[in-house]
């Protein structure tokens, strides 16, 4: 009912403390809401996609991409519509279809949602999903809290991955004659009911979750203890200092 | 750990007067599961109970586990105590250590995201150290044969891997009484001989719920029982594995023998030099897993039985066959004409080891008419009447919702809905798992009647007896004819 986000690799990230890497990705983040030029958006979501490539693989970081892409390109062509003041790009007659600014705004989004993306799937396919547990309850994060942090992040791809499921499933079932190329109206509405299926299926296994955690012993009053542990990390000091210092130095470079 | 004696203070578990029904989402009534059901286990007595399909054997090892009512709602009287504790009164959590339950659907019990964190989450739970954690995870590992998958994900293992997993939690977890809901389903000959060695050799209790009575069972419980119209039956092993015999149309004659099939269009579909090639991305350690099939042939009205270890390849192969996956290399035809996947998707139906991940529609209704309503050549009424044509057939109850029906039903339903795409081949993957043979014999004879070819794969060598004598198996990365 969780699937792993841990991509197996030898890069330098994955030697990284995961408290560093934590830290890391949410300066990256607040860094990316500062006020720093629209290049500098983009030169640091090019770097991100770069160490993410070098660290996965360009096929995974290619499939992150293409995970997004469905959102990205709603973002960016309905954003620019809701921004009506400022220097008129496109019209139609007298009536401003997208204006300067609106179109700005649709490429700073984007580039803030892209590069969050990357920040998170750089922490996530790097480090082991108890790893990144262990870190956040060593920022005194409480285990529960942690657990709910970390199942979200599984989650969210078992839906990714019941969807999957479910097109193959229905791929199967197709019945009739081959149909030549299917127009994108008609893949739309096909779409549709596979979603629907994905978050039935998606909500229907929450209390199976529930009723396996607690079978496996959540809840009970015994302090927990952790069979893994963050000893194997040896260059702790070194891995904050980098991730605090590349924030800061994108954010002298790029500011506005 | 010290286990206590036979008859030496309250029993392992003494379930009395109990009656359950599944709270109903419909307007009607549901009919009770369990009916003033009684049942005491001493300590360390191994039980086999016997019943077939859809007669609440699953709903029983949910309440004794405390799940059920807590998440799956219902109407529960009587009383239920394991090792003196009052269920009513228990949290799930706080019978750890006193009983340990195996789902019959082994998807819908991992919490961790590796195989090593599985088994250690729960130990984590008891407060247990480092290294006894870490000893108890790795002899699980290694008496399951999960040592090299011990960072794999649950979505990289067989289903027959995910079991042995869950059995290596309870085995690492230890509790005094073990709850098996058709754990040796999924499970090959040599897993299978190891729990039964498990079993025998353990100093706890351990009941086990089964819809088949396997060569494993044989001398390994010291009681039978049978549960049957909401209630338990004890009895000698022959008269209750007669009564069994009964109740499971085991009597009635093999639908497969002699069966008159009707052969339309004969087609042959041939798989040439194939090879596949997976990398388990969770580790760089594990070799990638290789499948190679020199040469694989079915024709139409064939029956052709696929055996191997658990993890061999026999899903793998069966993603291949209908389309789902591409091979690195080699070629499909059919009739001698090359297919491509999309080709295979219509002409190979496939039936996945879980119904589950096949079935998604809020009613059997829906679920049936779904591919015919997408066919330019039905209308209405003719989809109606095939819909309820196949629901007769296959026992089913138009409106019931399918999520909420048992396991064997819904994997019925998953055969229903192949049934209705007439497709020339199927793949059945394990579908004997949790169905009587006589159940999954009329299945097969159904799917069989129009001229498909059938490739049954199984763990069960009696069943893959009564299906076939054409066997291909693989062993070491190779499927060939046996």
């Amino acid at each position: 009912m969780t699937t792993n986000t841990f991509v197996a690799g030898d890069g330098f990230l994955y030697r990284m403390d995961p408290r560093a890497k934590i830290m890391a990705m949410l300066l990256v983040c607040v860094f990316l809401f500062l006020g720093i030029t629209l290049e500098g958006l983009y030169a640091t979501v090019v770097l991100l996609i770069l160490v993410g490539s070098v660290n996965t693989g360009i096929q995974h970081t290619g499939r992150t991409f293409k995970s997004i892409l469905p959102m990205l390109i709603f973002m960016v062509l309905f954003m620019p519509f809701n921004v009506r003041g400022g220097e008129s790009l496109i019209s139609i007659g007298s009536f401003t279809l997208i204006t300067r600014e609106g179109a700005l705004q649709a490429a700073r989004l984007g580039g803030r949602f892209i590069g969050i993306t990357y920040a998170c799937t750089l922490l996530f396919a790097t480090t082991p999903m108890t790893d990144v547990m262990l870190g956040l309850r060593w920022y005194r994060l409480p285990y529960k809290a942690s657990l709910v942090v970390t199942l979200a992040f599984t989650y969210i791809p078992f839906i990714a991955d019941s969807f999957i499921q479910i097109t193959e499933s229905h791929r199967l079932r197709e019945g009739g004659d081959l149909e030549k190329k299917r127009s994108v109206f008609k893949r739309l509405k096909d779409l549709l009911p596979t979603l629907t299926s994905a978050l039935v299926v998606a909500l229907r296994s929450i209390p199976y979750l529930a009723m396996s955690l607690e079978q496996r012993g959540f809840g009970r009053k015994e302090k927990r203890t952790s069979y893994h542990s963050l000893d194997s990390y040896r260059h702790t000091f070194t891995d904050f200092l980098i991730s605090f210092t590349i924030p800061i130095v994108l954010w002298l470079i790029f500011k506005a | 750990m010290n286990y206590p004696t036979k008859g030496t203070q309250d029993p392992c578990l003494d379930i009395r007067n109990l009656s359950f029904t599944y709270q109903s989402w419909k307007k009607e009534k549901n009919s009770p599961v369990l009916a003033g059901l009684d049942l005491r286990l001493e300590h360390k007595s191994k039980t086999l109970l016997l019943a077939p399909f859809d007669r609440g054997k699953s709903t029983l090892a949910r309440i004794i586990s405390g799940l059920c009512p807590k998440y799956l709602p219902g109407a529960l009287e009587g009383s239920v105590h394991i090792c003196g504790k009052d269920l009513a009164n228990t949290e799930p959590w706080e019978l750890l250590l006193d009983c340990g339950y195996v789902s019959q659907n082994p998807q819908e019990q991992f919490v961790a995201l590796s195989v090593e964190d599985e088994i250690a989450f729960p130990l984590e739970a008891l407060g247990l150290t480092r290294v006894e954690i870490a000893r108890r995870v790795d002899s699980a590992l290694v008496n399951w044969g999960l040592d090299d998958l011990r960072t794999s994900s649950q979505q990289e293992l067989s289903g027959g891997e995910r079991k042995r997993v869950l059995l290596a939690v309870q085995q690492a977890i230890h509790p005094h009484f073990w709850v098996l809901d058709e754990s040796f389903d999924d499970l090959d000959r040599s897993w299978r001989e190891y729990l039964t060695t498990l079993i025998r050799e353990g100093e706890g209790t351990t009941l086990v719920l089964a819809s088949r009575y396997l060569e494993q069972f044989e001398d390994l419980f010291d009681q039978f029982a049978l549960l049957d119209e909401g209630k338990i039956r004890f009895g000698e092993k022959a008269e209750i594995l007669h009564s069994f015999s009964i109740l499971c149309g085991d009597e009635l004659p093999n639908p497969l023998n002699d069966q008159k099939i009707l052969i339309q269009d004969e087609h042959t579909l041939v798989c040439s030099s194939l090879l596949t090639v997976r990398i388990r991305i969770s580790t760089l350690e594990a070799k990638p897993f290789k499948l190679s099939v020199p040469s694989f042939t079915i024709t139409s009205g064939d029956l052709v039985t696929l055996v191997g270890p658990n993890g061999s390849g026999k899903s793998t192969f069966s993603r291949l066959l209908c389309g789902l996956d591409e091979p690195k290399e080699g070629t499909f035809t059919l009739d001698g004409e090359e297919m491509n996947q999309r080709e295979l998707n219509r002409s190979v139906g496939y039936l996945f080891q879980n119904p589950d991940l096949q079935i998604f529609l809020p009613t059997v209704r829906e679920e049936l008419s779904w591919s015919l309503k997408r066919r330019k050549d039905l209308n209405d009424r003719q989809v109606d009447a095939m819909v309820c044509e196949c629901a007769t057939l296959f026992g089913l109850d138009l409106e019931e919702t399918p999520s909420t029906m048992s396991y064997p039903l819904r994997k019925a339903l998953q055969a229903a809905v192949y049934y209705l795409l007439d497709r020339p081949f199927y793949i059945l993957d394990e579908l004997d798992n949790a169905l009587t043979y006589s159940v999954a014999l009329s299945i097969i004879a159904l799917l069989r009647r129009n001229g498909a070819g059938i490739l049954l794969i199984t763990h069960d060598r009696k069943f893959a007896r009564l299906v076939s004598e054409t066997t291909y198996a693989i062993e070491a990365g190779i499927l060939e004819r046996a």
